[in-house]
């Protein structure tokens, strides 16, 4: 794997984590969970880069956690977006879909003849 | 050691203490995590051995992920401690807003609780602030004073007008009167434009505006001395109003000269805008009235004028009162015939002109603040749920490491969160609600166009609201760090059903109900008294009847008054849709009115000083039939009733009981002139009115008698017309024929007499309307209270319900238990507001009219409304606590 593709998957894993949280806060577990269901399973993120993207994401400053009760009343670590955090989705969203709209003319010119 | 090495020990502590707390908290995170992988497969039907295999599994790399994770917590770490304290407010703000947007319902009712009560009470605050407490626009407006002539020994008012000697010798005796002057009414119709305009005015005597007053012209030299010397040609200042309306602020004005009654007169200046003298506050201009005085030191009978004065600087009130009392008594003495039991007056002017609205504002005052307490209980109701509800939750973070401060800090910061945002719609609320106020206020409110709304008052309300909310809000949170921590836990995080904590919000609830009964018994009673006024029996049908006033000065004698009205009357029936006309004196109820003392033939002639006044009106023959008023007996004034004819009048009921209990007094004899004299002016009564009211709705009838208009005409003649048709179609043909018969009459204060009637009762409207608000939104934030307590019961009592239900428990039996527990805290409020109620409405009497203070069916009927509400508001957490499945609610789910 190249540095560039590591780099890649590093900030898809960003872009999906910023996402199910702008709905407002989740704990690691709840995040797992919607982002295997909304990719409907093809992008398994392992919870083993999942938590630490979690706490790289908290110590840029872009989501912040506090302590606090799961739906079933047992302690869980909750993650919000903070304000840069959300400039920080929008700019990888745009990123995001510049780089996909290229990827995808590229693919529909064609090899060059 | 120093100090610096205890601040190093302390903080390399509190960083090994921190690294063992971080190395917990992964710990905890990814324990969390895999436990609640493993119940997901247990669920899906996995062992749950092999379950928890496979969640590690899954994980992947555990060891590898937490060392990664310990990195980053050490960047994160060092971050917040460089930020500091804004980093931990910017935090604790956007936590608090997520918490509040997590509860959207606690949230709004909150902040809509918070926005009506400091609304609302700002409101009320500045408006009672501007009429009642706010210093007059005068310099040193403490020293002025109205001086009343107080014939109560003669059975008459308090408050009586005086004569001009009178003034005169008050004015120039009273040695703590730095300066006094005098009033009158004076209406001149102005002819200058095309359409001649009755004008509003008054006659103040030489220095009212610059001694009494001290207000200074902003545009000439004004009113003079030598202008109110007899004889003087007469001279105005114009109000700044009628300056612009008329005269479009035109600087050139003074020197002009303005045709008023047929005068010419000259206008002397202009005064300041924001001018609202004590009399008359929208009078379009004043004059000097140029009274003979030696001629007039012998008629002190009358009661025409009124008199300001300003008391010598440092003066006691109470001093100026001695002081009018004694020389009262002087002028007794000098002048027997005409003050025999009579007194003066002086009232602070402040009082005086607020004297008949201030009752009602301080009710509202009073109901408002228990609005506002109402409020201030529901927000710390609100946050004490709230708090103990977040119990486990606070006991949690307490157990990860979180100092009791950071979490004081954080609930702290939610309730400001709350407080701002609560405290801004309240503005908006205060704005919108004075306005209201002010527009739904009755239009004769003295001072109502200095009403703003004050930001040192809505600041303090803010504040009031927002320290209850702190101080309830906070108690939890110290309580959270305390012993019952452990228990908090053990509970499962069901929320401690702590026992004060609940007996507190119990407490506040039953509070709220006893506030807001005795918010609903003062409305209901206001209510119930404006329904009795408005069923008041007024002796007249002011339906479909208009009014208008005609002044016949200047150019007209008596017999020009006579065949005006009667030409004026025969083409006015000639207009479509009139059903009747006719002309009188002043109509009821718009406090025009003039009294005559009076002699009934074969009684006692009168003692010094008794007086046997009635208050007279002059009527065409019409007036009876087309005012719908009733004759009890003898006949109504007929066209032949003219001059030069037998002279006639009328008596009311009220005169005939007083003068005639076993007597027919049709037949009898009154004369108004003095009864010993050479040839006393008898008429002869023909018959008895009706009692009609005449001075207010409340006021009980006095002795009044009708004169025919054709044998004694007034100078003002008031057409009154009935029609089905709405008064803009007869109005113009009216102004149509006043105009074709006299182009320099003016046709005034037109006005249908239901409005006039409505206008009676204008004040009324206002407190009972108010006050009716007020309990509404009390009730309101009692059944929000009282549905946030229940709910929270219902809630923390789950597990309780659900074994009753396994038990075999019915759901009904379950929602029934709920509505009477509810009940409960709800007769607890009824009783100690009912005894507030009774104890407190007693200042409620002045203003009621036909019930009492007491009354039991407003109490009751408010108790059922209350009840009624209660059974709601505790009805929808009941039928929840019904569905309660019992397998979950065993489960603890």
């Amino acid at each position: 794997m190249t540095e560039r593709n590591l780099n890649l998957i590093r900030g898809t894993v960003d872009l999906l984590i910023l996402t199910a949280l702008s709905d407002g806060e989740q704990h690691g577990y709840a995040v797992s969970e919607w982002i295997q269901g909304a990719t409907e399973g093809t992008l398994l993120v392992e919870e083993g880069t999942l938590y630490p993207a979690l706490h790289r994401l908290e110590a840029k400053g872009w989501i912040e956690a506090e302590w606090g009760l799961s739906e079933n009343n047992r302690k869980a670590k909750y993650y919000a977006l903070t304000p840069s955090g959300r400039a920080r989705l929008r700019h990888e969203e745009e990123a995001w879909d510049r780089y996909s709209a290229a990827v995808a003319k590229a693919l529909a010119r064609g090899p060059a003849t | 050691m120093g100090k610096g090495d205890e601040e190093r020990k302390r903080r390399l502590l509190r960083i090994r203490v921190d690294e063992a707390g971080l190395e917990e908290e992964l710990d905890d995170e990814l324990r969390f995590h895999l436990e609640r992988t493993t119940e997901d497969l247990v669920a899906r039907g996995w062992e749950r051995e092999a379950a928890q295999a496979e969640a590690v599994r899954r994980f992947g790399d555990v060891g590898r992920a937490k060392s990664e994770m310990r990195r980053h917590q050490g960047r994160t770490t060092r971050r917040k401690t460089m930020g500091g304290w804004k980093d931990t407010l910017t935090h604790d703000l956007r936590y608090a807003l997520r918490q509040l947007r997590r509860n959207p319902v606690f949230s709004g009712v909150a902040v809509l609780t918070l926005a009506l009560g400091i609304g609302f009470n700002t409101a009320i605050f500045s408006v009672v602030d501007g009429i009642l407490f706010r210093p007059l626009p005068f310099p040193e407006s403490h020293e002025l004073v109205n001086v009343w002539t107080d014939v109560t020994r003669r059975g008459g008012p308090a408050d009586e007008w005086l004569s001009y000697a009178n003034f005169a010798s008050l004015r120039d005796e009273a040695a703590t009167l730095e300066a006094a002057a005098a009033w009158g009414g004076w209406s001149p119709t102005w002819t200058d434009p095309d359409q001649p305009q009755q004008l509003l005015g008054a006659q103040v005597t030489e220095g009212m505006f610059s001694r009494v007053l001290q207000v200074e012209p902003q545009l000439g030299a004004g009113l003079q001395p030598e202008d109110d010397r007899p004889g003087a040609a007469p001279r105005v200042v114009l109000s700044d109003g009628f300056w612009h309306r008329a005269f479009g602020a035109d600087p050139s004005i003074v020197g002009r000269t303005l045709t008023l009654s047929g005068q010419s007169v000259e206008v002397a200046g202009v005064m300041p805008s924001g001018l609202r003298p004590p009399f008359l506050p929208n009078a379009d201009l004043w004059t000097h009235p140029g009274i003979d005085e030696q001629a007039v030191a012998g008629g002190r009978g009358g009661y025409s004028w009124r008199m300001v004065a300003r008391v010598t600087q440092g003066t006691d009130p109470g001093t100026t009162q001695a002081e009018m009392a004694e020389l009262g008594r002087r002028l007794e003495a000098r002048y027997p015939e005409s003050n025999t039991d009579m007194s003066f007056r002086a009232v602070p002017l402040r009082e005086d002109l607020t004297a008949d609205t201030r009752t009602g504002l301080l009710v509202l005052l009073a109901a408002v603040g228990l609005v506002l307490l109402v409020a201030c209980v529901n927000v710390a109701n609100l946050l004490l749920a709230r708090a103990t509800s977040r119990a486990s939750e606070l006991a949690v973070r307490f157990a990860m490491g979180a100092g009791r401060r950071r979490i004081v800090a954080q609930l702290l910061t939610e309730s400001l969160v709350l407080a701002v945002v609560g405290g801004v719609a309240a503005v908006g609320v205060a704005f919108l609600a004075t306005d209201l106020l002010v527009s739904l206020a009755p239009a004769g409110t003295p001072r109502l166009e200095e009403v703003a709304v004050d930001g040192r008052i809505l600041a303090f309300t803010a504040l009031v609201t927002l320290l209850s909310g702190l101080v309830f809000g906070l108690i939890p949170a110290l309580r959270a760090g305390g012993a019952d921590l452990r228990e908090s836990l053990r509970e499962g995080g069901r929320g401690a059903m702590g026992g004060s904590g609940a007996r507190v919000r119990n407490l506040l609830v039953s509070g709220q109900v006893a506030l807001a009964l005795v918010l609903l018994v003062g409305a209901g009673l206001l209510t119930r008294s404006f329904q009795n006024l408005r069923s008041v029996d007024l002796g007249f049908e002011p339906a479909g009847v208009t009014s208008m006033q005609v002044i016949l000065g200047g150019g007209y004698e008596t017999p020009d008054r006579v065949s005006f009205v009667q030409e004026f009357e025969e083409r006015v029936a000639a207009v479509p849709g009139v059903e009747a006309v006719a002309v009188t004196s002043t109509v009821p109820l718009t406090g025009f009115d003039g009294d005559v003392s009076f002699y009934i033939e074969g009684t006692p002639l009168p003692r010094m000083g008794e007086s046997r006044a009635a208050w007279v009106r002059q009527i065409t023959p019409n007036y009876l039939s087309t005012m719908g008023m009733e004759l009890a007996q003898g006949r109504a004034f007929l066209d032949s009733d003219v001059e030069g004819d037998r002279e006639v009048v009328l008596i009311n009921e009220t005169l005939a009981a007083r003068w005639f209990p076993d007597d027919d007094p049709v037949g009898r004899r009154i004369t108004f002139s003095d009864p010993t004299g050479e040839d006393p002016f008898w008429r002869e009564i023909v018959g008895v009115v009706r009692d009609i009211r005449n001075f207010g709705i409340r006021e009980e009838s006095r002795m009044a008698v009708y004169l025919p208009w054709a044998q004694a005409p007034s100078v003002a003649a008031w057409p009154v017309v009935r029609s089905d048709l709405e008064p803009d179609r007869i109005v113009p043909a009216v102004r149509e024929i006043v105009a074709e018969m006299d182009g320099s009459l003016a046709v005034a204060r037109v006005r249908p007499m239901g409005e006039i009637v409505d206008g009676a009762l204008a004040s009324e409207r206002f407190v009972t309307l108010l006050l009716s608000l007020f309990a509404g939104v009390g009730l309101t934030l009692a059944v929000v209270g009282l549905y946030g307590v229940v709910s929270y019961a219902v809630n923390t009592r789950v597990r309780e319900m659900g074994v009753r239900m396994a038990l075999g428990a019915e759901g009904a039996r379950i929602s029934g238990m709920v509505v009477r527990w509810s009940l409960g805290l709800v007769a607890v409020g009824v009783a100690v507001g009912a005894a507030a109620a009774f104890l407190l409405t007693g200042l409620l009497e002045g203003l009621l009219f036909g019930v009492q203070p007491g009354d039991p069916v407003t109490l009751v009927g408010v108790t059922l409304v209350l009840a009624l509400a209660a059974v709601l508001a505790a009805l929808v957490p009941a039928l929840r606590a019904s569905r309660v499945d019992p397998a979950r609610a065993l489960r603890g789910e």
